[in-house]
């Protein structure tokens, strides 16, 4: 597979295949060292926690794989675990004298690709090159076909099946697709332009939604997404990020319909500072277009209350039908935790506009609790799971009028996310959702809602400004993505918009997610209750170890493009 | 490994030999230097924590998996055994137990040391290559 030519020894993997041992043990250190250079890779070691982080953000793509022993002084190993599958989304080993099954079974849901018992033999070593490979294989896949892939899906579930082979594919698809992405550039909004750090224009948004849809939202995971995209130069954080906020925009939305209804190419961003509870991190917003508020808002570690508030609306949810080009560009829900708690948006109210029910079934962080127990790496923001378009039927909600019911759990665990943050936010979410569900009022213009905003989201302001790119400028090169792209003829459609909503909408105007235009992808439409919570489900799984979020912010910055699925 | 070595080496530091090669033609011998470094320290650690009388048997039992990590690592068999011992009282909570079995984990530790800077002896008088040879 020439994906391995993009990791360390091209065209000889799995010799020189880079490895990096962490262990505080000095003994065992040296032994690995050696174990692992007899299997030919090349080996880095240390055996401080903290400085193995260092490196491994230094470079993301100069290892290939880790291998960590469990306890270390200076930091949990299962915390260096979470923390590199999210950042840097490597595939990771657990190294442990502890046999307990418990701390087997840590690993697995801390993300860990294998957990080897020691004195660690080397034939266990000459096969763990496997990960790297399947990790670039499911990445590969994912992006090549941008179909769901089941498996796939469960290998990213599966921890840090997504290392970083997947950035090094990335950019080769990027360069092979290089053209192509100047031409959907191009054709989509002139305006666009690459910039070297991610802003979500309109047409970077749309690409996304696009990917969304087409991935399904149930599948699309921010891995996929980008492939699926193509832009140059997108990581995959990006998209996690600016998945989450998607969803938090549409979260928002359906809980501030009002807002919704105030016809700004702001709202997105209006939205997001209506967020409650969504101010974790001022997303740095690049453009002041979008005043700050939102796009924090939305960025912020998504609070499921908030975006399913903002679903339900009924003016979100009703406006926005989301006409998103794929099918399955919904929203997503990458929280594990959020999905849990996010229990049907699906009675958006549509309004309007489809009977009302637009965002039904929003594919909203159904059961966070459900999440958790997937162990989390948190989804967030990873997959961006278009939301199923939502069955007007609502089953999965109680109250199955037009409204949107957003039945928050604030209970995401928050051992799901690494670094606990996510779940933190999911709590919020759930919270915001919850507080913000009520039934949305049917929304009488639904049409008029949609939040056709072009986000512009410059670098949002991840959690991680160093793992994101474009967190760290601000308002620097955006493009705006049209966040809400409203077709009325489409609400109906697939895509589901997860409550991007309010991680979309930054809160920082720095950020500026500017949802220019007034196309509502509703990624909601059509209540599918059933379907938004596998959605959910398995985003989250997907999003585990993915985990884009970084930690603790659940909030992508640059949310390109917040469509809300109204 | 020799006679001498019975028992107090498993096949652990036989693999450890094993990776001995041209690259690394005192592997072993910088291994179990490393090892005697680090478990020495632990030990100096324990000791105190047992002087003390505390008898915080978490964090006794902290040190000592650390302890018996690398001594399973670098195979050092009895010295395993005994710090397995350890444990048991660690987490049974008998201090005098934790204080009898210490001082075989001492025992063992220094009795091997010794075995082993003899074998490093031995083997450095043969030639580099010969240790790296299993039979000896």
């Amino acid at each position: 597979m020439t994906v391995e030519q993009d990791c360390v020894a091209l065209d000889q993997f799995p010799v020189g295949m880079r490895v990096l041992a962490v262990d505080d043990d000095q003994t065992c250190l040296r032994i690995l060292e050696s174990l692992l250079h007899r299997c030919q890779y090349h080996v880095t070691t240390t055996n401080q926690a903290q400085k193995a982080l260092e490196l491994l953000r230094e470079n993301k793509n100069k290892f290939d794989l880790v291998i960590s022993d469990v306890d270390m002084p200076d930091m949990d190993g299962f915390k260096l675990l979470e923390l590199v599958g999210l950042e840097m989304d490597l595939p990771v080993i657990m190294l442990s004298a502890h046999s307990d099954p418990k701390y087997v079974m840590k690993g697995v849901t801390h993300g860990a690709c294998d957990y080897l018992l020691k004195p660690v033999r080397i034939e266990e070593l000459k096969n763990i090159w496997q990960h790297v490979v399947r990790s670039r294989f499911d990445k590969n896949r994912g992006s090549n076909n941008g179909d769901k892939k089941d498996g796939s899906g469960n290998n990213e579930g599966v921890a840090n099946s997504d290392p970083n082979n997947g950035r090094a594919n990335r950019k080769r698809k990027d360069q092979y697709n290089e053209d192509e992405d100047e031409e959907r550039d191009d054709n989509d909004d002139p305006s666009s332009q690459k910039k070297p750090r991610v802003v979500w224009t309109v047409e970077l948004h749309k690409k996304f939604v696009a990917a969304v849809n087409q991935l399904g939202f149930e599948k699309a995971m921010p891995k996929k997404i980008l492939d699926l995209m193509n832009v140059e130069k997108l990581t995959r954080e990006n998209v996690a990020s600016h998945l989450q906020k998607f969803r938090l925009y549409l979260k928002r939305i359906s809980g501030n319909q009002q807002a919704i209804m105030a016809n700004s190419d702001l709202h997105f961003l209006q939205m997001s500072n209506g967020l409650d509870g969504f101010h974790h991190r001022p997303i740095p917003v690049g453009s002041g277009q979008f005043h700050g508020g939102a796009a924090a808002a939305g960025m912020r570690p998504f609070s499921p209350n908030g975006i399913l508030g903002r679903l339900n609306t009924p003016s979100g949810i009703g406006g926005v039908r989301n006409n998103l080009s794929s099918p399955s560009s919904g929203m997503f829900l990458q929280n594990p935790t959020d999905l849990g708690k996010f229990h049907h948006v699906s009675s958006l109210p549509l309004n309007h506009i489809d009977g009302g029910n637009i965002l039904q079934g929003l594919p909203m962080p159904l059961e966070f609790d459900q999440l958790q127990t997937n162990n989390n790496k948190s989804i967030i923001a990873g997959n961006s799971m278009a939301f199923p378009s939502f069955p007007t039927q609502q089953s999965s909600l109680p109250n199955n009028n037009n409204h949107l019911v957003l039945e928050g759990h604030p209970q995401a665990s928050p051992s799901a996310f690494p670094g606990h943050q996510i779940n933190k936010r999911l709590e919020h979410w759930s919270n915001a959702v919850s507080s913000s569900s009520s039934t949305l009022p049917p929304a009488q213009n639904s049409n008029s809602i949609i939040i056709g905003h072009q986000f512009d989201v410059s670098p949002l302001p991840h959690s991680k400004p160093d793992s994101l790119e474009w967190n760290t400028q601000n308002a620097s090169s955006s493009y705006s993505i049209p966040f809400f792209y409203y077709d009325s003829s489409q609400m109906r459609q697939s895509g589901n918009y997860g409550p991007t909503t309010d991680a979309m909408l930054s809160s920082n105007p720095k950020e500026g997610f500017i949802v220019g235009q007034q196309k509502l992808q509703s990624g909601f439409m059509g209540a599918e209750a059933g379907s938004l919570d596998d959605i959910v489900n398995s985003t989250m799984k997907q999003e585990q170890s993915q985990g884009d979020l970084s930690e603790g912010d659940l909030g992508y910055g640059g949310f390109s493009s917040l469509r809300t699925c109204l | 490994m020799g006679k001498c070595m019975q028992g107090y080496l498993d096949e652990q530091f036989m693999e450890l030999e094993e990776l001995q090669d041209d690259v690394n033609p005192n592997f072993v011998e910088e291994v179990a230097t490393l090892y005697f470094k680090d478990s020495a320290r632990l030990i100096n650690s324990i000791d105190q924590a047992l002087e003390r009388g505390s008898f915080d048997f978490n964090r006794l039992d902290n040190y000592m998996h650390q302890f018996k990590g690398s001594s399973t690592s670098i195979g050092a068999s009895k010295v395993k055994t005994e710090c397995t011992m350890f444990r048991e009282y660690c987490r049974m909570g008998n201090a005098e137990g934790c204080l009898r079995t210490f001082q075989q984990v001492k025992k063992e530790h220094a009795t091997l040391r010794k075995k082993l800077e003899h074998y490093f002896q031995l083997a450095r008088q043969a030639g580099p290559k010969e240790t790296a040879r299993r039979s000896k």
